[in-house]
């Protein structure tokens, strides 16, 4: 094995716990602050820890993982350009860097509620095929795609984030079985084509 | 140079898809070019034998020769060559029909694009290639279905995005059930005797399909889409899209057998189908919105297809294609119905709005409402040969069962009654006395959509002979 390979191996063994953990927060802060700037920017965090973890999916090819990094990074740019179209036609008001978003008290007790959920979940049901993070991982992605169609209805980029959640959750689970090129590559498609799809609805919203 | 068949339909359809994105200006080219290929497909799937070759100039087409991606297997199977010319023929037959309601849209590149998945889809045999390919087509059709429309008074409307957003959660969240199918699938080839793969498999194919043909208590997307979408691209989804959803439910059918043989499938699909065709019954019955009417009827139709499965039959197969070939023609009637009644109603579809609607604009009316009662299911239509045949077999069986099938359709007739009524209420004052200049080329889609409509439901048995040709596979479903 390539010594660099071997290497980031390694690293992504120690920290995919903590990166499963902060693949929530960075959702958690998604959920919780409705400026698409700051969500912008969690969004990238969150693609920088499920790369992470796809380094562990693709132990010997972690060109794959950081493609996955990069799609993510493309589809986060692409939703905060929309959103910031939708905010000109909108004429909201942006002078404020961090809106907290509307029924902040239950917002919170849901993202608590569901991330007991997660948890147990994970320990109660094994995943087969994938260690313990990374089931942990792929629980607290559903979780949060749930949440994010469930209250964020209305605002399509986030329920386009959503949809990438559930699918990187599903790609984790399915590639550390079948890592073929060709799944793998179509998973890339229709994440693109989510990144797509959204960006699209939100505009749409905004125009007359 | 040989190519094969799957590459030359998938490549060709994707190729012209990207050339019509550049002729969005001129709508009729993109239109007819769009049909063409669309026809094309149809006519190589039905003429050239599939251990034969047909030429293009330099290239020779093999139609039965398979296309190898990566180690997985694209190939036209004979069982696939029915329902591969359904789709496209009834792409072909919406392309034409969006020809003059959809100008300079997305629909027609999107909609090649989408026939090519979807072909790609029913040419493959794994669960989870066929599941990311109808995810593709799905995503894709969500681009022309929020396009803004031109009114009768040149304001514009659309922009309400919930359909599309709706669509495409329900479409992502049927994919991870498709996906562990396969896994499951291939554990249970090492594992044969491992039985609880094959009824975790059962339960998860059964909800993902469930969720993407709109099955009760999933079928909260059917019903946004239909509202808020552009009515010629809600038509393509509820028939080319879910089409080939149902041709690959029976085409798993065929190919795993135990799925059939589960203790609880026929139970399961009777008592869905039947919830399905009470509940949109009872909606459809009671609704103002038209798109909302449109998206509940075809749950009802949606719902006639489950309980045609549940029975077990095999004449009950047989009419559940036939219910899936009479959809399109009566879902196009009533696109051309319901986008001209909101052109006239200024973007709404609501009944309110709608009043004395027959009196301006009485070519949409006419196809909307006779649209209507052959989704219905009653004459005289292709649908009501097939929804009649299918109440007689579950009445061998069980009446109550029957009683509320036929309710169901009632549910839909009533709603269509109700919009009739308002429609042809005296027009209140004030409103417009002019839908404007009618478009003679639209008039004439009307009459010949009536006529086909007319002329499918006097003469059932050429559609019925095909579908029992699309079914004749499955004989080992039958009781």
């Amino acid at each position: 094995m390539n010594p660099i390979v071997g290497w980031l191996d390694r690293l992504s063994d120690l920290i995919s716990l903590p990166a499963a953990w902060g693949i929530f927060a960075a959702g958690a802060v998604i959920y919780l602050i409705d400026a698409w700037r700051i969500r912008f920017f969690a969004l990238i965090v969150q693609y920088i820890f499920i790369g992470v973890l796809f380094a562990r999916v693709f132990d010997t090819r972690p060109e794959m993982a950081l493609m996955k990094v990069l799609v993510g990074w493309l589809i986060s740019g692409s939703l905060l350009v929309s959103a910031g179209v939708r905010r000109r036609a909108s004429a909201r008001d942006s002078t404020k860097l961090v809106r907290w978003a509307a029924n902040l008290p239950f917002r919170i007790l849901v993202l608590v509620t569901v991330t007991v959920v997660a948890r147990l979940a994970a320990q109660r049901f094994t995943l087969p095929f994938v260690s313990a993070d990374l089931g942990l991982a792929c629980f607290l992605l559903v979780v949060l795609a749930v949440l994010f169609f469930g209250t964020e209805e209305t605002d399509p980029g986030v329920v386009g984030v959503g949809v990438l959640n559930l699918l990187v959750a599903l790609e984790i689970f399915y590639l550390a079985q079948d890592p073929g090129l060709l799944v793998s590559g179509l998973m890339v498609v229709v994440s693109l084509l989510v990144g797509l799809v959204s960006s699209y609805l939100i505009v749409s919203e905004a125009s007359p | 140079m040989t190519v094969s068949g799957p590459l030359f339909i998938i490549g060709a359809l994707l190729s012209l898809a990207a050339v019509l994105q550049l002729l969005r200006r001129w709508t009729g080219i993109m239109a007819w070019l769009a049909a063409a290929a669309a026809i094309g497909v149809v006519v190589l799937v039905a003429v050239v034998p599939l251990d034969g070759t047909v030429a293009f100039g330099e290239f020779r087409v093999s139609l039965g020769q398979p296309l190898v991606l990566l180690g997985r297997q694209l190939v036209i199977q004979q069982v696939d060559r029915l329902p591969l010319m359904f789709i496209a023929a009834t792409s072909a037959l919406l392309f034409i029909v969006a020809w003059r309601l959809l100008p300079h849209s997305n629909f027609f590149p999107a909609g090649l694009a989408v026939l090519a998945m979807l072909s790609a889809a029913l040419m493959v045999s794994q669960v989870v290639y066929a599941a990311l390919l109808i995810e593709i087509a799905a995503l894709l059709m969500i681009f022309p279905l929020h396009e803004p429309v031109t009114t009768a008074y040149g304001t514009t409307y659309g922009g309400s995005i919930k359909g599309g957003s709706q669509y495409m959660v329900y479409a992502s969240l049927a994919l991870p059930g498709l996906m562990v199918t396969q896994l499951l699938l291939e554990q249970f080839a090492i594992f044969p005797s491992d039985v609880g793969l094959l009824q975790t498999a059962t339960v998860l194919l059964g909800l993902s399909l469930a969720m993407l043909l709109g099955a009760v208590p999933f079928q909260a997307w059917l019903s946004s889409v239909a509202e808020e979408g552009a009515p010629p691209v809600v038509t393509f989804i509820f028939t080319v899209n879910l089409g080939t959803v149902w041709f690959l439910l029976l085409a798993y059918l065929q190919s795993y057998t135990w799925l059939s043989q589960q203790a609880a499938f026929a139970s399961i699909f009777t008592v869905v189908g039947l919830a399905m065709m009470v509940i949109g019954g009872m909606l459809a019955a009671s609704q103002r919105g038209l798109g909302r009417m449109v998206g509940y009827a075809t749950l009802v139709d949606n719902g006639a297809l489950f309980v045609a499965l549940g029975s077990r039959q095999f004449a009950g197969l047989s009419l559940s294609i036939v219910i899936l070939m009479a959809r399109p023609v009566a879902l196009a009637l009533m696109t051309v119905g319901l986008d001209g009644l909101r052109r006239y109603g200024n973007g709404s579809d609501d009944l309110r709005n709608l009043r004395g609607a027959a009196w301006v604009a009485p070519w949409r009316t006419l196809a909307f409402v006779i649209g209507g009662v052959a989704l219905a299911g009653f004459p005289i239509s292709l649908s009501f040969y097939a929804r009649w045949g299918l109440y007689r077999l579950l009445a061998q069986v069980n009446l109550i069962q029957a009683v509320l099938g036929l309710l169901g359709s009632a549910g839909v007739m009533m709603g269509v009654v109700n919009a009739a009524r308002a429609f042809t209420a005296p027009l209140p004052e004030g409103a417009a006395r002019q839908e404007g200049a009618l478009d003679r080329v639209v008039l004439l889609f009307v009459v010949i959509l009536i006529g086909a409509t007319l002329g499918m439901g006097l003469f059932p048995q050429v559609a019925s002979r095909v579908a029992l040709q699309m079914v004749e596979g499955l004989r080992f479903f039958a009781n």
